[in-house]
């Protein structure tokens, strides 16, 4: 699993170490959380700047799972990490 | 005589200085603070200025004007219903090209509008510049460089945008262009609308069809379903051509115009120096460090507050009770005299003595550090504790807030995404001792037992806190959503902001709490005098004296708490005649007595709060739940304690 993902360089942001740089290809929407019609936090996250295509540096996790600051579009982000493994990026090499 | 008025709406991302620019205009007192999220509900203010009556809106900071969150859906509705004269939206100057992102947006709608370029002072220390003449021509938008905290740049603001409104400012704005395969489809998807009446522009309201916006689907469909299905239909076209869905090609292709337009603009410089805030990021969000930082400033805080407030209170005291010889053979023995300093004096100088020296300094820390951005990185650090609770780390924030006053904290519960989630949030924030609780901990154990007693307590609350959190995660149980904050750069908090905030709270305290202070002393005099205190105290005795192990004149003062928090202690200085509570109380009773008081109830004005976030019925069940909760904590506590005391 883990290995294919890799081949086909598309993988979840938690998978970057700190500092790396990655694009963003896609956003796994998953089962809807909170109430019934969901808060979309896709569309959140999009508006905060995290469309494909877009850059994004892992600048480090809290410790135990916790949450991921990013860097995005000049703007400081902390991501949950429920949230952070949905979303899909590609390793610039 | 016809009176020229105006409206206008202050309108933006989250954390950009909407706050500051209509404090600064309206003399009002909007809540101030480096996170994102702090005005929830739109404030109103009024201004008078060249023959003008101007009523300003501050709107709460959003990311986008799609209606995926309510505040959202409040602000689109805003500037489409009540159509504000001219719109001036705040753009931070620092983090262009998201701010915007929200500015294309406002231009779709076609609502007149300035922009406020904002914080180009803290632009500037990132090493950005920006070319405003240029963004103007770009966006085809008065644009007017400001600096909010120092009030640079407001009047001409204020200015441009009377102008704007008076040359009937051009009703469409060069409008965003998007990818030639939306754009065919939104000029397919404008023709159909032309007969429709709608409360937005037509192009608005066909982009947002192709985005999926339900809110206007639903608009759309109660005239004409077949538009809809249109609409549906363009966007699954779309769809297939990107290999995205509508809605997420139309954002990128928003945020890349916004990209360019940042990019176009702005010239990065390198930064002036390599920036202390980075620096200050990294050491208090550190893995290991961060919770150090943490846990090593609080318990710096909490002592160097203790330690003033004890001073001061002590000085105080002594300087007030030199005038009571003096007062006393002034008036003569006798009733008056009695009512005069028992009643009226004493009480004033509990309040002086007790309150002032601990929550002035309070107050100012917390201020500086809610100004400073520390909070949204302690929201990161504690994301994994408050999942524990069923809330994510946004919801420390809330809890912060709540070491001042309970009140603003209820309110700011509202950065939670869910309803359950503001609940939960707002249950464990009434739980955190306040500013007068701390009067509280700090002037009755702290003071009377020492630092670590009172230190204690404040960790057994937290405790506490945690344990009951999960518990009421138990009975509203849900999945917690996840945390999408952003982290905005340290600053250093502007001292006039501070004081201003700092002010206001003490100038509250002295409104609100010395009348009833003055009110509650002389009806418990009289009350005294007339022997009426003793039923009273007799009924409460089983509960208080039995079971708590306190005076019997702590049940009056506990009652009176619920008011206020410090006023259950300033009643008990009133009612045993002294402020050396060491006299008249065992330590065992001075800590039972803290700890039933920092959790039996919220006060008046947070239950009010809790009234008006969450309905009677969840309100009342927290009242009754902390009171039961503390009355039985408090006994248990007494027993135990006796054996070590
Ligand atoms: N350095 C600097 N700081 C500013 C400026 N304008 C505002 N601030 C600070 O930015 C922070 C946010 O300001 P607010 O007015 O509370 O922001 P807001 O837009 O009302 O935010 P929300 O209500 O959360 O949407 C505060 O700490 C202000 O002191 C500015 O021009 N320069
Ligand atoms: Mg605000």
């Amino acid at each position: 699993m883990e290995k294919r993902d890799l081949e086909n360089r598309e993988v979840p942001l938690t998978a970057l170490k700190d500092k790396e740089t990655g694009k963003v290809t896609s956003i796994k929407a998953g089962r809807g959380i909170g109430r019934g019609k969901g808060w979309g936090f896709e569309k959140r996250l999009m508006d905060m700047g995290l469309t494909p295509g877009t850059e994004v540096t892992v600048v480090k996790s809290a410790p135990f799972h916790g949450p991921v600051e990013v860097l995005v579009r000049g703007s400081r982000l902390a991501l949950g990490r429920g949230m952070a493994e949905r979303i899909f990026v590609e390793i610039k090499p | 005589m016809t009176q020229k008025k105006l409206l206008i709406a202050l309108a933006g991302n989250a954390n950009v200085g909407k706050s500051v620019i209509f404090n600064y205009l309206t003399g009002l007192h909007q809540h101030i603070g480096n996170w994102p999220g702090k005005t929830v509900e739109r404030a109103e203010g009024t201004l008078h200025y060249k023959g003008y009556t101007i009523d300003i809106i501050d709107l709460p900071g959003i990311y986008s004007l799609s209606t995926y969150s309510l505040e959202e859906l409040v602000s689109r509705k805003y500037i489409t219903v009540e159509r504000p004269d001219i719109v001036i939206n705040v753009v931070d100057a620092s983090v262009l090209e998201r701010n915007l992102f929200f500015t294309l947006q406002l231009m779709e709608l076609e609502t007149p509008m300035v922009i406020a370029l904002n914080q180009i002072d803290m632009a500037k220390s990132k090493g950005i510049q920006i070319d405003v003449k240029k963004l103007e021509k770009l966006l085809g938008v008065p644009v007017l460089p400001t600096v909010a905290v120092k009030g640079v740049g407001i009047t001409k603001l204020l200015e441009k945008a009377i102008e704007t409104v008076e040359k009937g400012a051009v009703e469409k704005h060069p409008r965003a262009i998007y990818g030639e395969e939306v754009e065919e489809r939104i000029e397919k998807l404008m023709p159909m609308l032309s007969n429709i009446h709608l409360l937005y522009p037509q192009r608005y309201a066909a982009i947002k069809l192709l985005e999926g916006d339900e809110e206007i689907e639903q608009e759309v469909s109660r005239i004409d379903k077949q538009i809809v299905a249109a609409a549906k239909k363009l966007a699954d076209e779309i769809r297939s051509l990107h290999g995205h869905a509508c809605s997420t090609v139309i954002t990128s292709e928003r945020y890349e115009l916004a990209g360019c337009i940042a990019r176009n603009a702005q010239k990065l410089v390198s930064p002036i120096k390599p920036t202390w805030s980075e620096r200050l990021h990294n050491i208090t969000t550190h893995r290991i460090g961060g919770y150090i930082v943490l846990a090593s400033s609080l318990l710096l805080i909490f002592y160097a507050i203790f330690t003033f407030g004890g001073y001061t209170s002590e000085l105080l005291n002594n300087f007030f009770y030199e005038w009571e010889p003096l007062v006393k053979g002034a008036v003569g023995a006798g009733i008056a005299s009695e009512l005069l300093w028992g009643g009226v004096i004493e009480g004033i100088i509990a309040g002086t003595t007790i309150v002032l020296p601990y929550i002035i300094p309070f107050y100012l820390i917390l201020y500086f550090l809610e100004n400073s951005g520390y909070l949204s990185r302690i929201a990161f650090l504690m994301d994994n504790v408050m999942h524990k609770m069923g809330l994510h780390g946004k919801a420390f924030i809330p809890l912060m807030l709540g070491y001042g006053c309970n009140v603003p904290a209820c309110l700011g519960c509202r950065i939670m995404e869910t309803h359950r989630e503001r609940l939960l949030a707002a249950f464990v924030t009434t739980l955190v001792p306040c500013a007068a609780r701390t009067v509280i901990i700090l002037g009755l154990v702290g003071n009377f037992l020492g630092f670590q007693w009172a230190l204690g307590l404040y960790v057994f609350n937290l405790v506490m806190i945690f344990a009951l959190g999960r518990l009421a995660f138990k009975v509203v149980p849900g999945e917690p959503t996840a945390l999408i904050m952003e982290m905005p750069d340290y600053r250093l908090p502007h001292a006039k902001t501070i004081l201003k905030q700092t002010w206001f709270r003490v100038a509250e305290f002295i409104k609100i709490a010395f009348p009833l202070i003055i009110a509650g002393s002389l009806v418990l005099k009289l009350a005294e005098i007339a022997g009426l205190l003793e039923p009273i105290t007799g009924v409460l005795s089983p509960v208080t004296v039995a079971w708590l192990g306190l005076p019997a004149v702590a049940g009056i003062t506990l009652i009176f708490g619920i008011l206020r928090k410090e006023l259950a202690l300033i009643m008990l200085a009133a009612l045993l005649g002294t402020t050396n509570f060491a006299l008249v109380l065992t330590p065992v009773q001075m800590v039972v007595f803290t700890l039933v008081a920092m959790f039996y109830i919220p006060c008046t004005a947070t239950i009010a709060a809790l009234v008006r976030e969450f309905r009677w019925k969840k309100a009342l069940f927290i009242t009754v739940f902390e009171i039961v909760f503390a009355i039985f904590l408090g006994g248990i506590a007494f027993r135990l304690l006796t054996l070590f005391m």
